[in-house]
């Protein structure tokens, strides 16, 4: 009907044209606006001054207090702030080095270490490092009961003299100066975090208040202030200008939480400086636009075969876990993982000390996978395989591992059904031991084999796998004799029978370590890998 | 056909009888004042309070029924092997009470204005919504003023101009907006317009390590203005237009086909023939005999939308790091926290009883015959 009236039609378009006007100037107005300038920003932006660095990463942060930190950006955003006795000098995690304490020496018997403190530390009010502050921090780790707890175990702090901390342990723990230098192990000003709240005294899992307070004002030694902390957005890292040693070149460092995919752009654009997360696809599309570091992480992919007979009449059975063993193809499960990924030799990552040699690697052995298949007396056997399907670990969808393993075992006659879940649905049902087969992954909690004694009988992740402390006497007996050798060689090499006894007899099929990724522009220098926090913010030029 | 019973905006259940017409002397029930209106609004807000309620309910017996453990999603391997550690946990969480009870110290410490402390922060739960709010707020009242505007607009040209080349073109344009995922239009967008063009900077609410401006509101742009501070509000803008164009794209197209549907029915009637008859400019025609009978439905499409917006934002947020409400829920969610989904729940269905309510409320001051009946 409307199109039958001309003059209507020109007085309806001039309607419109009134209507769009005013929508159109508020428009203009508000784009003039936006381009008229920059937001304010914190002293310290002047390039003369160091200027600011950007880090993208995906955060995994629920709290900046070191006493409860053990999400990866917990100890990333920590590790700057909070000076620990020892720590790891740039990617070599096979020797703890002095950095609160000018030394340390062992005994013997690995049941006592002595750490002389620095003279010079100070914290970021100016105040002197004691051990007093040691002893504090650690007790209250130890009390707070949280997540880093459990480094130390069975471990006793004390103050010898005011510049000088013992530590004393109940059993010989050779691996003690390792978790040492663990970021949840930062010292913290006793007397402020004291006077916010802070206690050390048992008991302090409900009667610590410090926690807040440490959110937003740290109380640290390192070469950075926290100034500002947003658990889900970002953290601001500020120098202290009262930092004992070298002073770090950028005034500020920013770290954002943005998603892989936008972490690629942000660097290549240059709103950002640094991206950690990115995947081995999305590295090779920023390689000659940007520097790229590509290698292994700590982490561990595996498979378990559950060793507990009433879980599983079939995957406990040895013969059918060493069809599993031998039919996995570990060389297309790194295709899966893309470039920088390693096949897991052992349980150990390749780069702790006691790490199994990667030509000790178990290989696709078909024949020998249908032979073993064969002895076991099981006629096409069909067997459900658990996962988490919505966690990508450094690019890494197990969904895809698991089709992978899927299609390797169905060559060798095994069927796998596929059982996905929601990582904490699947959490449930993997901690409680109640999967036949699992697909799950473990991150060094510190960089030392020892860390990796939960794979054995009786132990943490081998009771989820039915693997019991009477299952196997031989690597039994060799995870003890490696937990108490004090010496570097024998427990290298007590670590590596150890590997390959559990390679041979164990319900565990080590996969993968899995690459991380480490995107930077050129503008920053000196860039290099921690297995624990990624990067040094302080000592990048 | 009359003219009254062709105009949409009259509601067919009411008696015709119940409209008087303009200027006559109020009725009886008009006669007693404000007490039917205070009595309107009393049974919505306590029915909405009900609804409220059985929100709560339905978070907490939803977030308990998922088969996972708070305890597993927020201790590690090495703590939750710890008898100490878990026992710590479970009493500063209250989880070793039964359910109901669990329930019933939520709800007691609700009436003190406690929402409990979040899992994941470690912050009251209080503290992190009103962080968070002020900037989802902030992106859903751009998003919403956009949707409004060009929704409405989009659907007022394509009605008069049916079926020609500006309603073709629209009609795509807005199926295009409503056929679009959320999140691939973030991620999209990101790419084309901050990405590759660089018109738009995008990501975070300020550029790294920016100083945001005095909090009056918590809206930056807003703040920035009002402290009269133009370099942080033009920042403040220019990273709000991405997030906000992405959000209003859904919305806008269902504006522009609501809208659309409702001017041409209104089109169509006797009385905008009779007012173009008696010579009215046709833009008068069109916002006081087209648009005024139109929006009392356009507003129902409206409330429902900017609630909606509320759920878009947690898909937007994460995509583009706003971080604000929706970037909270998602975490809550992953984390089994479920102090912080109950504070979100409780919030959003807040947020839909007043919506709501203001909804019912303007329906009176659009349309004179419902305020007088």
């Amino acid at each position: 009907m409307q199109g039958n009236h001309p003059i209507g039609d020109s007085r309806r378009a001039k309607a419109v044209r009134r209507a769009a006007a005013p929508l159109a100037v508020t428009v203009a107005a508000a784009l003039m606006l936006a381009a008229c300038g920059g937001a304010k920003k914190q002293s310290g932006d002047a390039q003369g001054d160091g200027g600011t660095l950007v880090v993208d990463t995906s955060f995994s942060l629920k709290t900046a207090d070191p006493g409860r930190t053990f999400e990866p950006t917990g100890i990333l955003v920590t590790r700057p702030v909070y000076d620990t006795l020892l720590t790891f000098a740039g990617g070599d995690v096979t020797k703890p080095v002095p950095l609160l304490a000018a030394s340390y020496e062992a005994a013997p018997d690995a049941k006592t270490f002595t750490f002389p403190l620095r003279p010079e530390a100070k914290f970021s009010d100016g105040t002197p490092v004691t051990a007093k502050d040691v002893v504090f921090s650690f007790n209250r780790v130890k009390n707070l009961k949280g997540n880093p707890a459990f480094l130390l175990d069975g471990v006793t702090a004390s103050a010898k003299d005011e510049h000088t901390v013992v530590l004393t342990t109940e059993a010989a723990d050779p691996a003690l100066p390792f978790r040492i230098a663990t970021p949840a192990l930062g010292v913290v000003n006793s007397k402020t975090v004291a006077a916010h709240g802070g206690t050390d005294a048992p008991g302090a899992d409900q009667g610590d208040k410090a926690e807040q307070f440490l959110n937003s004002d740290s109380q640290g030694s390192g070469p950075y202030r926290i100034t500002k902390y947003d658990v889900s957005s970002e953290v601001i890292l500020t120098r202290n200008d009262n930092y004992w040693g070298a002073k770090p070149k950028y005034a500020k460092v920013v770290v954002r939480n943005v998603p892989a995919n936008t972490q690629q752009l942000n660097v290549l654009s240059g709103e950002s400086q640094i991206s950690l997360d990115m995947s081995p696809d999305q590295a090779v599309k920023v390689k000659g636009q940007a520097q790229v570091l590509q290698q292994p992480t700590p982490t561990t992919a595996f498979l378990f075969s559950n060793d507990n007979p009433a879980t599983s009449p079939t995957t406990s059975n040895k013969d059918f876990q060493e069809a599993v063993r031998y039919g996995l193809d570990y060389k297309s499960l790194l295709d899966v993982a893309g470039a920088g990924s390693a096949q897991a030799a052992g349980i150990v990552p390749s780069f702790f000390t006691g790490a199994l040699d990667p030509a000790k690697a178990v290989q696709r052995d078909v024949p020998r996978a249908k032979a073993a298949l064969a002895r076991a007396g099981l006629n096409n056997p069909s067997v459900d395989l658990y996962y988490a399907s919505d966690v990508t670990i450094n690019g890494i969808n197990f969904g895809d591992l698991g089709a992978r393993v899927q299609a390797n075992l169905k060559e060798v006659g095994i069927t796998i059904n596929l059982k996905p879940a929601p990582t904490q649905t699947a959490l449930d049902s993997y901690r409680n031991g109640s999967e036949a087969m699992g697909l799950w992954w473990w991150q060094a909690d510190y960089p030392d084999a020892s860390d990796y004694l939960a794979f054995t009988p009786g132990e943490l992740v081998a009771l989820r796998a039915g693997w019991k402390a009477d299952a196997n006497a031989e690597v039994s007996g060799l995870a003890q004799r490696a937990k108490v050798a004090t010496s570097d060689a024998e427990r290298v090499q007590l670590y590596k029978q150890l590997q390959e006894a559990m390679n041979k007899t164990g319900p565990f099929m080590p996969l993968l370590q899995p690459a991380q990724v480490i995107a930077a522009n050129n503008t920053v220098k000196n860039l290099h890998y921690n297995p624990i926090w990624y990067i040094d913010v302080d000592k990048l030029g | 056909m009359s003219t009254s019973s062709a105009d949409p905006t009259v509601d067919r259940g009411t008696p015709r009888t119940a409209a008087p017409r303009k200027g006559a002397a109020p009725g009886p029930r008009a006669a007693r004042g404000s007490h039917p209106f205070a009595r309107f609004v009393l049974v919505r807000l306590s029915v909405g309070l009900l609804l409220c309620l059985g929100i709560t309910i339905l978070a907490f017996v939803l977030t308990h029924a998922v088969p996972g453990d708070p305890v597993a999603a927020n201790l590690g391997d090495r703590a939750q092997n710890d008898p100490a550690a878990v026992a710590a946990f479970k009493e500063k969480n209250g989880l070793n009470e039964s359910l109901p009870s669990q329930y019933g110290t939520y709800l007691d410490n609700l009436l003190h204005g406690d929402m409990g402390t979040s899992q994941q922060t470690h912050r009251p739960v209080w503290d992190d919504l009103a962080d968070r709010v002020p900037a989802s707020f902030e992106l859903a009242l751009v998003a919403i003023v956009l949707a409004l505007v060009i929704g409405v607009g989009l659907g007022i040209v394509a009605a008069v101009t049916r079926n020609r080349w500006p309603d073709r073109i629209i009609r795509v344009v807005s199926l295009a907006g409503v056929s679009m995922p959320v999140f691939w239009l973030a991620q999209v967008s990101f790419y084309l317009f901050s990405f590759k063009l660089g018109w738009i900077q995008a990501g975070g609410r300020l550029s790294p390590g920016a100083i945001p401006p005095e909090d009056i509101t918590g809206l930056y742009t807003l703040d920035s203005l009002l402290t009269g501070d133009t370099g942080t509000f033009g920042e403040a803008f220019s990273r709000l237009v991405l997030p906000a164009c992405v959000l209003a794209a859904f919305n806008i197209g269902v504006l522009t086909r609501f809208t659309r549907a409702a001017v041409l029915e209104a089109l169509g009637n006797d009385y905008v023939r009779a007012a173009r008859a008696k010579g009215l400019p046709e833009f008068t025609v069109i916002r006081r005999h087209v648009l005024r009978p139109a929006l009392t439905s356009i507003l129902t499409v409206a409330g429902l939308t900017f609630g909606g917006m509320l759920a878009g934002t947690v898909l937007v947020e994460n995509v583009l790091s706003w971080p604000g409400l929706g970037q909270y829920a998602y975490k809550s969610a992953l984390n089994l926290d479920l102090p912080s989904i109950m504070g979100v729940c409780l919030f959003v269905a807040v947020v839909y009883v007043v919506i709501n309510l203001l909804v019912d409320l303007l329906y009176g001051v659009i349309d004179p015959r419902i305020r007088l009946s």
